[in-house]
């Protein structure tokens, strides 16, 4: 907020443009004139238009309209303030006598009155020691509930889509979850559903804008972010009905409020609390600067696979030619089979050959050695009678007696001189 | 999701215009195909083809991808405003 500075206009310098020179004549305003200048006043001042003031509710009250009127006051001094009815319904507590409240609006002139007054947009009870034991009440009964529970945590999709995101359209959240996201995801969509998110009238707000996203399709998962605070600006994150909408998200939803010491119960109730609504940002989605390589590695897995199935192919291929070189019939061990069958089968009828001509041989020799021809070619001679008969025996021929000498090679005809019988001695000579 | 078939008769730029997330799943899909091994070497290299163009496709998505923004109806404007 700017500080008050000497640039602030006064009431005097406010002045119109066609206003007389103030120190000629003094200027008479009507009344109407003078109050819508006090109000143009206020409206302008930017600490009165957006102001946090604490005080003690007195005297509160609710006439037919639905608005509540009631005077804010503190041991020196009061203001008037209105509630009107549409922050009414939204406020966390309702307005009582003596009750010590933080309330959040602008200060405005109401001209027909000339009274300036305090128009409250929301109201907490003051009090960090109120809140706190609201809190921890509020804690122990939505976790008897059941709301707190782990098993009901589902996990975050790991590709959104689409991601709703509910916070304050003004301010550093809304603008640091778009730059998480330009930077990390920016396939993703995102879906704003604005809300303010301080003040009582947040947690009714809040849960509109839950139930705004809920009521939109193919939402894959939901943020619901705010920035860091006190717990009385963080307020609106314990109220029962964000809580309970949280809860009641129909698709995983991330919780990142304000700083990471800060927890709220619908950090609890969400899926996945994120320390930061940035975090909230980066746990929805995945890293696309990671994910080239990711890519990157896909692509050469799928190399490597396909390299790896040649190689097999090839090896298989190998295996085969092996496997049918080892069935094949052996040709040339047939052929050498054959050859040695030849080779024997030949030997053995070489051999029986010349053992039948070495018998045929002997069977001629012998033949041919008892053949007379053959002793008569030893220089034997054979002596037949006239009658053909050979002579064996010397005293079958008589001297005188015609034989036919038959020698080697022809036929001698003699006649015999003498026979007789020989000695040893003629036979061995 | 992108099967086979699909991959087959899509042209690159209209696979580049499918959502980022069944891109990934189909290339991770083929490289998983490819990797158990089962697959005949001409379906092998059919599969590594289209895993290529997952991948190229993929990068383009990454390369071209700009952050959508909706912003839902402000107060009034949606039904669901309506009954606060």
């Amino acid at each position: 907020m700017a500080p008050e500075s000497a640039e602030q206009p006064s009431l005097w310098d406010a002045a119109p443009a066609d206003a007389e020179p103030v120190r000629a004549a003094p200027r008479i305003l009507r009344v109407t004139d003078l109050n819508r200048r006090v109000r143009a006043l206020l409206d302008n001042d930017p600490t009165l238009v957006d102001v946090w003031v604490e005080g003690e509710v007195s005297q509160p009250s609710f006439p037919p309209s639905g608005h509540c009127f009631f005077t804010l006051k503190d041991a020196n001094s009061q203001i008037r303030a209105a509630l009107f009815r549409e922050e009414l319904t939204r406020a966390a507590v309702r307005p009582e006598h003596g009750m010590n409240v933080i309330v959040h609006g602008r200060v405005r002139a109401y001209e027909p009155q000339g009274v300036y007054q305090l128009y409250v947009e929301s109201i907490t009870p003051a009090g960090a020691g109120d809140l706190h034991a609201r809190y921890e009440a509020l804690r122990s009964q939505l976790a008897a509930a059941g709301l707190f529970e782990d098993s009901r945590k589902r996990p975050i999709p790991r590709w959104p889509r689409r991601i709703g995101v509910v916070t304050s359209p003004v301010g550093a959240v809304w603008r640091d979850i778009n730059n998480v996201l330009k930077r990390r995801y920016p396939l993703v969509e995102l879906v704003l559903s604005p809300t303010v998110v301080q003040g009582a009238t947040a947690a009714p707000a809040i849960v509109r804008a839950l139930e705004r996203l809920y009521a939109q399709e193919a939402i894959d998962t939901v943020i619901l972010a705010r920035g860091g605070g006190s717990l009385e600006d963080l307020w609106g994150f314990n109220d029962e009905r964000v809580v309970k909408a949280v809860a009641a998200s129909p698709v995983p939803i991330i919780v990142g409020v304000g700083h990471e010491s800060d927890v709220t119960l619908a950090d609890f109730a969400a899926d996945l609390r994120a320390p930061t609504p940035s975090a909230a940002a980066e746990l929805a989605t995945p890293d696309a600067t990671q994910l080239a390589t990711i890519l990157g590695r896909f692509r050469d897995r799928a190399t490597t696979a396909l390299i790896g199935r040649a190689a097999d192919r090839r090896r298989f291929l190998e295996a085969e030619q092996r496997a049918l070189v080892r069935l094949a019939p052996d040709i040339g061990a047939a052929r050498q089979r054959t050859a040695d069958l030849i080779d024997r089968g030949g030997r053995a009828l070489d051999e029986r050959l010349a053992r039948r001509r070495a018998s045929l041989d002997g069977t001629r020799d012998a033949l041919r050695t008892l053949s007379p021809l053959a002793t008569l070619e030893r220089g034997y001679a054979i002596a037949r009678r006239v009658d053909g008969r050979i002579v064996r025996d010397a005293a079958e021929v008589a001297a005188g007696e015609a034989l036919q000498v038959v020698v080697a090679r022809g036929t001698v005809d003699t006649r015999v001189e003498q026979a007789r019988p020989h000695d040893d001695e003629e036979l061995l000579r | 999701m992108i099967d086979e078939a699909k991959l087959a008769v899509l042209t690159d730029e209209e696979l580049a215009r499918h959502p980022f997330d069944e891109l990934v799943v189909a290339l991770q899909q083929t490289v998983q195909k490819l990797e158990a091994g089962s697959t005949g070497l001409e379906e092998s290299i059919e599969l590594y083809k289209q895993g290529l163009r997952l991948h190229a496709a993929c990068e383009t998505r990454l390369r071209e991808a700009e952050l959508t923004i909706t912003e839902l109806g402000r107060r009034g404007v949606t039904g669901a405003e309506a009954e606060g």
